[in-house]
């Protein structure tokens, strides 16, 4: 196992910060973000999990897809995909595997989604394990694990004053580059002593349809405000709306563009169709899609469970609903 | 070469624009920077669409009427009358220059008064420069990565377990009464807080008497539970379909209270449908963990007078021996000694984080609108994007959509996942409804100023 000092990699994080678009923990007004960095000295160290996940760095919140030029007769089409290279610190693996989740229905699964592709080609994830569970984590229920490497190119593991580097890519290596020499042998191997809480029982792939109709429902949304916090901050909801907008103009040419922002199926009108008509017109409902989608929609569509277990949604509910309570609840009443 | 200002003005078409004919025929010079926009009413200048005219690069903007009296449609310039001087405290706080956004009356032959006004606004403008709200390209840098809550005017904190005393008897008073409406069927439904996982505190719906022992009161019933009013008396589409709506107890902190008279005074229930159990509140901890553990009390709680709710059919507790004295917010001191640009910065810089998650508005009791103004599908006032002047027009729209209304629950603030302190924007105007009118939301159920004529006795702003 290699050893590099948190100084050595400030060392080559100041010398790509050029090159590349270096984003990594930073504080910002009381909270903990991954921000983009100009100065390794603005790095927050020492963190559990930053509010929002690193998708945002891949499924922006505003992402322009193209821009549409109408001069006189003539219309033109310029497609923009993300050509910057960023190399992304400190992603904790339920973050790092959020994002393999995603590849399943972005890359894997056709139609291919050009954009998040090549944000994905572009950027380097250098992963930090885990030292301890927070709060509200339950990744190790979700087929994770605070050290699973899973989707990263990097793993770096604390130690004192600095990090044991597991190299999991070539694009990992590649990071390193000829700075490999920087990293110099370490005997103490990280430790994997951490208190594993009893997995949450869940109901199984037979039992989810049957508990469709459940009364519990009806219960459970009742102090649901439908706000999308929970779909914001989750490191797998990836639903979107597409919308052309006008660019103010120059010179008299017409001037659009396309724009894809995120949406949330809890919102009211997510599933609102021309007409007026909503076929997802209960908060009871809606807040039901979102449990479904991460637990029987996905893995029946796309291979994997949509939760990575981070406890972002169970933290930051305002009204305190709980997905692993559900899920408990769930398995229960399930005869 | 010189500056020359943009600016746009608002005309409205019975009076000043017909005056700014008159300038025109009595061959009166006029600045040649002003665009007119011929409108309806000045009370049809919506706050966003002046918003969006400095949104898109404009220095200034006049807004003209008819004189109050003289209206042609008896009453619109009244509303405007009320309505643009705290649009233009709300933007000035926002960082712009108050002075940038002007509003005055011009009757049909008032030709010279209307070359005037236009003449010295401009003037004004061109020696202000240009006006820097434009976000565009914009980094906004804040040094100050949050501003420090004045914690020193804290509360006679009780012991610890004459606290955990006090909640265990009202949580017992609350669940008798809850049992007893619940009983003799006097409500379908009582609305209170419940024990939730990781120590927290929800909200829970009771209706029926064994599920009256899940109610519990403790100093972390945070939520304003008026949110669910509306909707727990008349479920959705009930009021028009003309059902009668049921009635419904709620449990309410004297903050809350207020909100239920805001939503009296909307006609959206009546009295009767609705039995406030009033807790006597001595403050609500912090939702941050390290105050928390000191049971250090919320900003909101810290500056709060009120112990007991301004409306009530049961009450639980005694109000306090020692009356408290009204204080203001150290970061609302703050945020007014700063210079307009520093404070477009202050908050640009927390708005760049915003998410649009709408969790602001989803919480608030006041945010009741069935389309809300920002999420319109033909994205009249705002579009879907999730960037800075989407997120600015968003949250200063709302906080003017609020003054009036709002109650200073603070919830806003409480549920945002990303810490904009976007309560200071409502305070700020709650605090401007009180100089201007003496009127704060929810101390009687009568309907905000905004929403009404002038009376005699009221002095224009």
């Amino acid at each position: 196992m290699k050893f590099i000092s948190r100084s050595d990699l400030s060392i080559i994080l100041n010398e790509l910060i050029g090159e590349s678009r270096l984003i990594a923990p930073k504080k910002v007004g009381g909270v903990i973000l991954y921000q983009p960095i100009t100065d390794t000295s603005h790095i927050t160290w020492d963190f559990t999990r930053p509010v929002l996940s690193i998708k945002e760095s891949f499924f922006p919140a505003t992402e322009r897809l193209f821009t549409i030029d109408i001069n006189g007769q003539e219309v033109t089409l310029k497609d923009t995909l993300p050509e910057i290279p960023q190399i992304i610190l400190g992603v904790r693996p339920c973050d790092a595997r959020g994002m393999k989740i995603l590849d399943a229905l972005f890359i894997d699964t056709p139609p291919r989604d050009s954009y998040f592709a090549q944000h994905r080609a572009n950027t380097t994830i250098i992963g930090l394990s885990c030292q301890e569970l927070g709060e509200t984590c339950f990744c190790t229920s979700m087929d994770g694990s605070p050290t699973d490497p899973q989707g990263m190119d990097v793993m770096l593991t604390e130690i004192e004053d600095g990090y044991s580097v597991q190299i999991i890519t070539e694009k990992g290596k590649k990071f390193f580059g000829d700075h490999l020499s920087l990293a110099y042998e370490e005997a103490t191997p990280p430790s994997g002593t951490l208190d594993r809480p009893s997995a949450i029982p869940a109901p199984n792939d037979i039992d989810w349809p049957r508990n469709f109709h459940e009364a519990y429902w009806d219960q459970l949304a009742e102090r649901c405000l439908s706000c999308r916090i929970c779909a914001y901050i989750c490191p797998t909801c990836r639903c979107f709306t597409v919308r052309d907008e006008p660019i103010a103009s120059n010179d008299g040419m017409q001037q659009f563009e396309r724009i894809r922002c995120w949406d949330a199926c809890t919102s009211e009108a997510y599933r609102q169709i021309a007409g007026g008509h909503n076929p997802r017109q209960a908060k009871k409902q809606r807040l039901r899609n979102r449990i479904y989608c991460k637990f029987d929609f996905y893995p029946k569509q796309y291979g994997p469970i949509a939760c990575t277990g981070c406890g972002r949604c169970v933290e930051m509910c305002p009204v305190n609903i709980d997905v692993t309570e559900v899920l408990r609840d769930l398995a229960e009443v399930t005869p | 070469m010189t500056f020359e200002p943009k600016i746009i003005t608002f005309l409205c078409t019975w009076c000043s624009y017909t005056g700014a004919d008159t300038a025109g025929i009595a061959r009166l010079k006029s600045p040649s920077n002003i665009r007119a926009i011929r409108v309806p009413c000045s009370g049809r200048v919506a706050p966003e669409i002046i918003m969006k005219t400095f949104d898109q690069g404009a220095d200034g903007v006049l807004v003209l009427g008819c004189h109050i009296g003289e209206c042609h449609y008896d009453s619109g310039n009244h509303r405007t009358a009320k309505r643009l001087p705290i649009l233009q405290s709300l933007m000035a706080f926002a960082g712009l220059e108050p002075e940038r956004l002007h509003l005055d009356w011009v009757s049909a032959s008032e030709g010279e008064r209307f070359s005037r006004i236009v003449s010295e606004f401009t003037e004004s403008v061109r020696l202000l420069g240009p006006a820097r709200w434009k976000s565009e390209n914009r980094q906004p840098r804040f040094d100050q990565t949050q501003l420090a809550i004045d914690r020193s005017y804290t509360f006679d904190q009780s012991s610890y377990s004459e606290e955990v005393e006090r909640s265990i008897s009202f949580t017992n008073n609350l669940q008798a009464k809850a049992r007893e409406l619940l009983s003799c069927g006097k409500v379908a439904c009582v609305i209170g807080y419940e024990k939730g996982t990781h120590n927290r505190t929800r909200p829970v719906f009771i209706y029926t008497e064994d599920a009256v022992e899940r109610l519990v009161w403790n100093k972390d019933c945070t939520h304003n539970l008026t949110v669910y009013l509306r909707r727990a008396i008349y479920p959705p589409l009930g009021k028009q379909n003309g059902e009668p709506g049921k009635s419904v107890a709620i449990v309410a902190k004297p903050c809350d209270s207020r909100a239920i008279n805001v939503h009296l005074a909307g006609n959206h229930f009546q009295r009767d449908q609705v039995h406030v159990i009033g807790m006597a509140c001595e403050g609500i901890l912090d939702k941050q963990q390290q105050y928390r553990m000191d049971h250090i009390l919320q900003e909101r709680c810290l500056h709060c007078t009120e112990r007991l709710p301004v409306i009530y059919d049961t009450l639980i507790g005694e109000p306090p021996a020692n009356q408290v004295e009204p204080t203001t917010s150290a970061r609302l001191y703050y945020l007014e000694t700063l210079s307009p640009i520093e404070r477009m910065d202050f908050w640009l810089s927390h708005f760049d984080r915003c998410i649009r998650c709408y969790a602001c508005r989803q919480v608030c009791p006041m945010c009741d609108c069935p389309t809300c103004l920002f999420e319109r599908d033909d994205s009249l006032w705002v579009g879907p994007g999730i960037r800075l002047d989407e997120k600015r027009i968003y949250h200063l729209g709302r906080a003017y959509h609020l003054a009036g209304k709002c109650v200073d629950c603070h919830e806003c603030e409480r549920v945002c996942p990303v810490n904009i302190p976007i309560s200071l924007i409502n305070s700020k105007l709650n605090l401007e409804m009180e100089k201007f009118f003496g009127y704060r939301a929810g101390e009687q159920a009568i309907p905000s100023p905004l929403l009404t004529i002038l009376s005699g006795e009221e002095r224009l702003p």
